[in-house]
C-alpha cells in the first residue's frame, strides 16, 4: 500500500501553503484529499457529541428516565450504520475488501505557520487538523467500535437502570458517548494530534466511567491510578509525536507514509531518531493497552460498572495500543529495537496476566486479567510483524470479551453484586439464566481458544503460527503457547464453577444497600453513612440523604418480605445483547476463509499501513538481511501445524479445568484444586497477590516520589523562602513604612500611592540624571 | 481613545464607589466592570487581527515629561489585544464572584477592586516604559489592600512579602530600563521612553555585557513577578490568604505581567543575552515546572495547592518564551491567556467551597461531588483543562510550548552564527519539562480524588449553621452578617453564570483555537525574525559575559559554570566585579537584596 500511496502521490502537486521539503507528502495528500466518499464518517464523532451533548443536558434538567439511554443507543446505533454505509460503499476498490486510503477534512484545529520568508529559512507549518483518516484498518475499528458501543449501550440501558432515578444515569451515558466520540477519533485521526486528542480523551472517559462510583473510595483510587499510569504512556506517546515533527516535519499520517517509507530501502542507514520515535509509541501503547510495565491499572479499573469493562476495558479503548502499533508499523520495521520490544513486552504480558488469572477469585477480575493477557497476545502478534493475526485477534476478542464480560455483569447484577466465584455455583440451571449461561459458555469457548468452531481458535492460532515462523521469536512463541494452555483452565474455571455444577449462591454486598444490582451502588457509602433501618417492606435501606429515595423508587429488588433472596434474572436487552454477541463470534469464522490474505480481516490489514508483507520488506531491508527468516515448530511448519498444537493444547487446558474444578465437586467454595494448593506453597499464594507488583510499585516508585516531595516542600519553607525572609528583615524600615500603612481609610491610601508615585518617578529622574 | 476609555471607566467607577454608599458599592462595581466588557467587545471586534503588525491602534499620546520623553501613549498589539480581554472579562468575573464573600467595607473593596482593574488594563496598554511601570507599580497597591484587608488569619504577614518582594523586583526592573533610556539619550540626544525606541537602543546599541546587565536587571523584575523558581515563595502565601477575587486575579492576571513582560521587554531589548542565557532560564523553569508540581502533591490546603500548580504551569509559560522560536512563543501566550482562565476558575470554585464550609483542607473535606454535583461538574472540567486535555485550552498552549523548546535547536540552526550550536533549547529540554505533564496529573487528581470524590466529608458542625462559622472575609470586627447560612448547597444561578463564560472559552479555545492561531502567527514571527537578526551570535551560551566572538573568551569575570550545574542560581549574571553602569549598579546591590 506504501507503494502505491506513493506512486499515486507523484502526479499531483500540492498547493505549496504546507511544509516545504516533503513534495511526495504533498501529492500524497492531494490524491487522498481529492477522493472523495469518506464524508459520512464525519458524522460518528457529530452524533456522539449530539448524544453526549444531549446525556448531559438530560443531567441539567434532571430528566429522570430512561431517555439518555435511548438517545444513545439511537445516535451510536446511526453512527454504526454511517460507518457500515462508508464501508460498504468503498470495500473492494483496493484489493478484496480494502479500500483506498481518503481524507474527511473536518476543520482546521491546531494548524499553525510561520517562517514565511523572513530570516528563519523556508517557510514552515505545523499542521494537525480535526481531519479524519479512512482507509481499511480504520474501518475494521471503526465497524467493530460502534457496533459493540451500540450494544453495549443498550445493555447499559437496562443494567445501569437502578441508577434512573439520580444524575448518574445521565452522567453514564454522557461520558459513554463521549468515549465512542474520543475513540472515533483515535482510530480515525489523520494526524497524531488528533490521535492523541483521542488517546487521552478515551483516557478521561475511562477514568470518569471507573470513578462512575464515586463514593466509594476504591473507585476513585482505581480512577486516578488508571489517569496517571495512562499519562505516562500519554508522555512516551507526545514526545515520540513531538520527535515525529521534529525529524519529519509533519504529523499528519499521509505525508508521513512516503518520508517512512524512503528509509525503508535501506539504502541509507535509519537515524537515531527515527529508531528512537517507535519505542515511544510503544511506551503509549502499552500504558493504553495494559501491557508490562504498565498494565496495573487495568485490573483496578474493573470498579467501574461492568458496560464500561466490556466497552472500555475490554473491546475497544485498550486495543488502541494495537492501533497505534498496526498503524506505525512501517515505522516501527525500521527500529532494531521497536520490534523486539512489542514482541517480548507482549509475551511477557500474556504469561503474567495468565499466571495472576489463574489464581484470582473475582470473576470480573479474572476476565480482567485476561484481557492484559490477551492483549499481549496481540502485541506479540506485531512484534513478529504479524499484523493481520493481531488485527484479527483485535477483532474477535472485541466480540468474546464483551460478551464475557456482559455475561459476568448479569451475573452480577443478578447477585447483587457477588463475583467470588467460590460463592457461586450452578448458575446455568438456575430459572432465568439459560442464556446468560449458554453465552457465556461460548465466550469461554472463544477465550480458550477451542479448535474450528470458535472464532477465537482462528485469530490466536495465526498469532501463534507467525510467533514460531520467526527463528528468533522461538521463545515467544513458546510463551505463547503455554498461555494458551493457562487461558483455556483459567476461562474454564470460571465456568465450571459459577456456571456448572451444584446450585448455589450467596447474594453479594449490595443486598442491603438494597440499590439495584448496578455495582456497589450510589447509595453504598462507605464513611459511616450507610444506616440500616427498618424500610418497609423489612428489608434493608440505606437510608442517605437524598439517594434513599432510589432505593424506595425501585421496585424489584431482591429480598421479598422475608429477607429472602432471589437471583434477579436479566430482562430482554441484556438477552439480546448476549444472543447477538455470541451470534457474532460464530458469524466472524467464515470471514477467516474469504479474501485473499488469511481473510477478511487480513485483506483489510494488507489495504492499509499496517500491512504485513510491505514492513517484513522494510524491517529486512532495515537489518541489512538479519530480519526475520523462516522459522519452524519442532521441525514443521508452523502454519500447517500450529492449528493441531494449540487445538491439544487448548483442549488439554479445559480438561485440566474440568477435572479440578468440576468433576466431582459437591460444594461451591471447594474443589479437587484446592487439593493441589499446599503443594504449590507461596507460588499459590504470590499469584493471588498479583505478584506483589503494586506493593512493589509502591516501594519503588509512589512512596520515594511522596518523601521527596515532602522534602521538596521543606525545602521550600524552610531554604527558598527562609533566604528570602532573612533578606526581608534587612530593610526592615520598609517593613514597618508599610506596615503602618494600613489603616483602611481610603483617603490615605491615595495619598499613600500618591507619594509612592512620586517617589517611583523621582527614582526614575534620578536614575536618568545620574 | 477606546484604550484610554477601557482604562479610565472603572477608573471613574472607582471613584464614583468611593462617594457612594456602601449598598450600592456592588451596583457600581458590576457597570463598572462590564462596561469594558460591552466596549472590549465592540473593538475587539473592529479590531485587525489579522494584519500581523506588532503597532497599531496607536491612541493620541499626551507628552507627560517633554524633557524626559515620558509620554502617555496607550495602543494595543495583538498580544496586548488578547490580554487586555483576558482582564476585561476576569473583572466582572471577579466582582460578581464577591457578592456573598465579601460583607463589610464594601467601599474600599470594590474601589480598590475597580482601581487594580484599571492598572492592569494600562500595563498591557502602555507604550511607554515609565507608564508601563507606573502602572505596573500601581497593580501592588490595591492587591495589597485586597490581601490585607479582606484575606484570611495570616493576611498581613502575605501582603507585606507580596508587596516588598515584587517591588523590589520590579525597582530593579525600572533601573534596567532607565538604563536603556540613558544610553539610548546619550546615543541619540533625545530622552525617550517609548517602547520601540527603547528596543531599538536596547538591542542595537548595548554591547554584549551591558546586554547581559539590562537582561539581568528585567528578568529580576519580571521572574518575581512570573514567579520563577526560586524566587516564588511569596505567591503561595499570597494566593492562600488572598480573598477568592484577589487570587483569581493574581494568578489570572497579575502573574502575566512577568511573562508578557519578558516577551514584551527581555526577548526584544536583550535578545543577544536572551539567546545566550535561555538555557538557563529554561533550567530554572524546569525545575519550578517539576519542583513547584511535586509540592502540589503533598499539600492539604487546596488553595496551596492550586497556588503552587501556578508556579508550576507558568515554568512551561517561561519555557515557551525562552525556545524564542514562533511555535513556542505562540504557545506561550495561550499559556497566559489559558493559565488566567482554567486557574482562575479554579481559584473561583475554591472560593465557592470555601463560602460554604470555611474551610479549604482536604482532611475536613471530601466528596463533595454527593453534595454539590454542579460545582464538582465544573471542578472536573477545569482541573482537566489545567492538566492539558486536548480538546480544551490547556492542551494548546501546553503542546506548543514543548513543542518550540523541541525545535528551538532546528530553527536556529539556519542562524548564520549559530550553525552547529543550534538553538537556545532543544528536545532534552522539552522531554523532561514533558513529565510535568504526568505530575501535573499526578496533583490535580490527588486533589479532585480527595475533594470532589471519595465518600462524603464535611467539616464538623457544619449543617448546623449554629456556630463556628469564621467569616470567610476574615473582617475581624464585622458583625457576623451570616449571608453564607442562606447559600444553598450546590452553586447559585450567579455562580453558575460566572463559570459559564470561562468553561465556553476554555472549550473555544480548546476545539478551535485556530483563529487566535492565526492571529498571533504575524507577531510572533516579527518577533523571532528580530531576534534572528539582532543576535549576533557573539555572546554564547558557556557563559563569559561581554567576550568577542568565539571560540574561547578570555577575559571577564564570572567563572565559567555550566547552566545546568548551578540550577538555583536564578540569576544569569552572577555579580561581576565592576558594574558596568549607574543603573547597572542599582542593579546589582538591588539584586542580593533580592535574592
Amino acid at each position: 500500500m506504501l507503494g502505491t500511496l506513493a506512486q499515486h502521490g507523484t502526479d499531483t502537486v500540492g498547493d505549496g501553503a504546507a511544509a516545504a521539503g516533503a513534495h511526495v507528502a504533498h501529492a500524497a495528500e492531494s490524491i487522498a484529499a481529492a477522493t472523495p466518499g469518506a464524508e459520512l464518517m464525519l458524522a460518528v464523532p457529530a452524533l456522539t457529541l449530539l448524544a453526549a451533548i444531549l446525556c448531559g443536558l438530560c443531567a441539567a434538567f434532571r430528566v429522570r428516565s430512561k431517555l439518555p439511554a435511548w438517545l444513545s443507543v439511537g445516535c451510536l446505533g446511526a453512527s454504526f450504520v454511517c460507518v457500515l454505509l462508508t464501508y460498504l460503499n468503498l470495500a473492494g476498490e483496493h484489493g478484496a475488501g480494502g479500500i483506498v486510503p481518503r481524507i474527511a477534512h473536518g476543520f482546521e484545529w491546531l494548524t499553525f505557520q510561520w517562517g514565511r520568508g523572513g530570516t528563519g529559512g523556508e517557510g514552515r507549518s505545523f499542521v494537525a487538523d480535526f481531519s479524519l483518516y479512512v482507509d481499511s484498518l480504520t474501518c475494521l475499528w471503526m465497524l467493530f467500535v460502534t457496533g459493540l458501543a451500540t450494544l453495549i449501550g443498550l445493555y447499559a440501558s437496562e443494567y445501569m437502570v437502578g441508577d434512573v432515578k439520580t444524575a448518574g444515569y445521565s452522567r453514564f451515558f454522557a461520558a459513554f458517548n463521549l468515549f465512542v466520540l474520543s475513540m472515533s477519533c483515535l482510530v480515525m485521526a489523520d494526524n497524531l494530534v488528533l490521535l492523541y486528542l483521542g488517546w487521552e480523551g478515551v483516557g478521561l472517559c475511562s477514568y470518569l466511567l471507573i470513578g462512575y462510583f464515586y463514593k466509594k473510595p476504591s473507585a476513585v483510587a482505581a480512577a486516578k491510578k488508571a489517569f496517571i499510569m495512562n499519562r505516562i504512556g500519554d508522555l512516551g506517546l507526545s514526545l515520540g509525536l513531538m520527535l515525529t515533527f521534529v525529524h519529519f516535519g509533519t504529523v499528519q499520517f499521509n505525508e508521513l507514509w512516503p518520508l517512512i517509507q524512503s528509509y525503508a530501502s535501506g539504502a541509507t542507514p535509519t537515524p537515531f531518531i527515527v529508531q528512537l520515535i517507535p519505542v515511544l509509541f510503544t511506551v503509549g501503547a502499552f500504558g493504553k493497552s495494559a501491557q508490562i510495565p504498565l498494565y496495573v491499572w487495568l485490573p483496578d479499573a474493573m470498579e467501574g460498572p461492568t458496560p464500561v469493562s466490556a466497552l472500555i476495558h475490554a473491546a475497544t479503548m485498550v486495543t488502541a495500543g494495537v492501533y497505534l502499533v498496526a498503524r506505525f508499523l512501517p515505522i516501527y520495521a525500521l527500529s532494531e529495537w521497536a520490534l523486539p520490544i512489542v514482541a517480548w513486552g507482549g509475551a511477557l504480558t500474556a504469561l503474567l496476566a495468565a499466571t495472576i488469572g489463574m489464581a484470582q477469585f473475582d470473576i470480573k477480575r479474572i476476565m480482567a486479567y485476561s484481557t492484559v493477557s490477551q492483549l499481549g497476545y496481540m502485541f506479540a502478534g506485531l512484534g513478529v510483524l504479524g499484523s493481520v493475526g493481531a488485527a484479527s485477534h483485535v477483532f474477535t476478542h472485541a466480540f468474546f470479551k464483551a460478551l464475557l464480560f456482559l455475561a459476568c455483569g448479569a451475573v452480577m447484577h443478578g447477585f447483587a453484586g457477588q463475583l467470588d466465584l467460590r460463592k457461586l455455583s450452578g448458575v446455568q440451571k438456575m430459572p432465568g439464566w439459560r442464556i446468560v449461561g449458554l453465552t457465556m459458555l461460548v465466550g469461554c469457548l472463544n477465550l480458550a481458544g477451542f479448535p474450528l468452531i470458535t472464532a477465537g481458535f482462528w485469530s490466536k492460532d495465526m498469532i501463534l503460527a507467525d510467533a514460531f515462523s520467526h527463528p528468533q521469536f522461538r521463545a515467544i512463541g513458546w510463551i505463547l503457547l503455554i498461555t494458551a494452555g493457562l487461558t483455556a483452565y483459567y476461562t474454564f474455571r470460571v465456568y465450571f464453577r459459577v456456571f456448572m455444577g451444584p446450585k448455589y449462591f450467596e447474594p453479594g454486598d449490595e443486598l442491603h444497600a438494597a440499590a439495584h444490582g448496578d455495582d456497589h451502588g450510589e447509595a453504598h457509602d462507605a464513611a459511616g453513612h450507610v444506616t440500616h433501618s427498618a424500610a418497609p417492606h423489612g428489608q434493608h435501606m440505606a437510608a442517605e440523604g437524598a439517594l434513599a429515595a432510589k432505593g424506595h423508587a425501585h421496585d424489584h429488588g431482591h429480598a421479598d418480605a422475608h429477607g429472602v433472596f432471589h437471583p434477579h434474572p436479566p430482562g430482554w436487552a441484556i438477552n439480546l445483547v448476549l444472543t447477538i454477541l455470541a451470534l457474532a463470534t460464530f458469524a466472524a469464522i467464515p470471514l477467516f476463509f474469504i479474501g485473499d490474505h488469511h481473510g477478511w480481516v487480513g485483506d483489510l490489514v494488507h489495504g492499509s499501513s499496517s500491512n504485513p508483507a510491505s514492513a517484513a520488506a522494510a524491517h529486512e531491508a532495515a537489518m541489512h538481511g538479519h530480519g526475520p527468516h523462516g522459522g519452524s515448530f519442532l521441525g514443521m511448519d508452523p502454519h500447517a501445524v500450529m492449528y493441531y498444537v494449540s487445538a491439544v493444547v487448548g483442549i488439554i487446558g479445559i480438561g485440566i479445568a474440568f477435572v479440578l474444578h468440576l468433576a466431582g465437586r459437591t460444594t461451591p467454595a471447594t474443589s479437587r484444586a484446592d487439593a493441589l494448593l499446599p503443594a504449590l506453597g507461596p507460588i499459590a499464594r504470590a499469584a493471588q497477590h498479583k505478584w506483589y507488583v503494586d506493593e512493589l510499585y509502591g516501594v519503588l516508585f509512589v512512596t520515594p516520589l511522596r518523601v521527596l516531595s515532602h522534602i521538596f516542600h521543606l525545602i521550600d519553607k524552610l531554604l527558598v523562602d527562609g533566604l528570602v525572609n532573612l533578606f526581608g528583615w534587612l530593610p526592615r524600615g520598609i517593613g514597618s513604612f508599610v506596615r503602618r500603612s494600613q489603616s483602611g481609610v481610603l483617603h490615605d491610601y491615595g495619598l499613600r500611592m500618591a507619594s509612592g508615585l512620586a517617589i517611583i518617578l523621582l527614582i526614575v529622574l534620578l536614575g536618568v540624571l545620574r | 481613545m477606546n484604550l484610554a476609555l477601557l482604562i479610565a471607566i472603572p477608573l471613574v467607577f472607582a471613584f464614583a464607589v468611593a462617594l457612594s454608599r456602601p449598598a450600592q458599592a456592588r451596583l457600581l462595581a458590576t457597570i463598572g466592570t462590564l462596561l469594558p466588557v460591552a466596549l472590549y467587545i465592540v473593538q475587539a471586534l473592529g479590531f485587525p487581527w489579522l494584519r500581523g503588525e506588532t503597532d497599531f491602534y496607536n491612541t493620541d499620546a499626551i507628552d507627560l515629561f517633554p524633557s524626559l520623553g515620558v509620554r502617555l501613549s496607550l495602543n494595543a498589539d495583538t498580544v496586548s489585544m488578547l490580554l487586555i480581554g483576558l482582564t476585561v472579562l476576569l473583572g466582572p468575573i471577579c466582582v460578581i464572584g464577591s457578592y456573598t464573600a465579601v460583607q463589610d467595607r464594601l467601599k474600599t473593596y470594590y474601589g480598590w477592586l475597580l482601581v487594580l482593574q484599571a492598572a492592569m488594563t494600562g500595563v498591557f496598554a502602555a507604550r511607554d516604559a515609565v507608564l508601563f511601570f507606573v502602572f505596573f507599580e500601581f497593580t501592588l497597591v490595591p492587591m495589597y489592600i485586597l490581601i490585607s484587608l479582606y484575606g484570611s488569619t495570616n493576611r498581613k504577614a502575605a501582603a507585606t512579602k507580596f508587596f516588598l518582594y515584587t517591588f523590589t523586583g520590579s525597582v530593579i526592573m525600572l533601573a534596567g530600563l532607565a538604563y536603556i533610556a540613558w544610553v539610548s539619550a546619550t546615543r541619540t540626544g533625545e530622552w525617550s521612553f517609548d517602547l520601540t525606541t527603547l528596543t531599538v537602543a536596547s538591542s542595537e546599541y548595548l554591547s554584549n555585557r551591558e546586554q547581559a546587565w539590562v537582561f539581568g536587571a528585567l528578568m529580576l523584575g519580571f521572574a518575581v513577578k512570573v514567579p520563577l523558581f526560586p524566587l516564588h515563595t511569596w505567591l503561595p502565601l499570597a494566593h492562600t490568604e488572598a480573598p477568592t477575587a484577589g487570587s483569581v486575579i493574581l494568578a489570572g492576571v497579575l502573574l502575566k505581567l512577568g511573562t508578557y513582560g519578558m516577551y514584551k521587554f527581555v526577548l526584544p531589548m536583550c535578545p543577544e543575552a536572551a539567546l545566550a542565557y535561555a538555557p538557563l532560564v529554561a533550567v530554572v523553569s524546569i525545575i519550578g515546572i517539576l519542583y513547584a508540581g511535586l509540592i502540589c502533591w503533598v499539600q492539604t490546603d487546596v488553595k496551596k495547592l492550586v497556588a503552587y500548580s501556578s508556579v508550576s504551569h507558568l515554568g512551561f509559560c517561561v519555557l515557551g518564551l525562552f525556545s524564542m522560536t514562533s511555535i513556542g512563543l505562540t504557545g506561550s501566550l495561550l499559556y497566559m491567556i489559558n493559565h488566567g482562565l482554567s486557574t482562575g476558575a479554579l481559584f473561583l470554585l475554591i472560593g465557592m467551597m470555601y463560602e460554604r464550609y470555611h474551610t479549604r483542607s482536604m482532611k475536613e473535606l471530601g466528596g463533595l461531588a454527593a453534595r454539590m454535583p454542579v460545582w464538582a461538574t465544573f471542578m472536573v472540567f477545569f482541573v482537566m483543562s489545567s492538566v492539558g486535555l486536548p480538546g480544551l485550552n490547556g492542551f494548546v498552549s501546553e503542546l506548543y510550548c514543548l513543542l518550540g523548546t523541541f525545535q528551538a535547536g532546528d530553527e536556529w540552526a539556519h542562524h548564520p552564527t549559530r550553525a552547529g550550536l543550534g538553538g537556545p533549547l532543544g528536545p532534552w529540554f522539552a522531554a523532561v519539562a514533558a513529565v510535568g505533564m504526568i505530575v501535573g496529573a499526578m496533583y490535580l487528581l490527588y486533589m479532585v480524588g480527595k475533594v470532589v470524590w471519595g465518600p462524603l466529608v464535611e467539616p464538623h458542625g457544619h449543617g448546623a449553621h449554629a456556630h463556628g462559622h469564621r467569616h470567610s472575609a476574615g473582617a475581624p470586627a464585622s458583625a457576623p452578617s451570616d449571608a453564607h447560612a442562606h447559600l444553598p448547597a450546590d452553586l447559585t444561578p450567579r455562580e453558575i453564570g460566572i463559570l459559564l463564560p470561562l468553561a465556553a472559552l476554555c472549550i473555544f479555545l480548546g476545539v478551535y483555537p485556530r483563529p487566535v492561531l492565526k492571529a498571533l502567527e504575524g507577531p510572533t514571527q516579527q518577533m523571532v525574525e528580530s531576534l534572528h537578526m539582532h543576535t549576533r551570535g557573539s555572546l554564547q551560551t558557556p557563559w563569559p559575559v561581554g567576550a568577542p566572538p568565539p571560540p574561547r573568551p578570555a577575559h571577564t569575570a564570572p567563572a565559567a559554570t555550566d547552566p545546568h550545574d548551578v540550577p538555583a542560581n536564578q540569576h544569569p549574571a552572577d555579580e561581576p566585579p565592576a558594574a558596568p553602569a549607574s543603573g547597572g549598579a542599582g542593579a546589582g546591590s538591588a539584586q542580593e537584596a533580592g535574592h
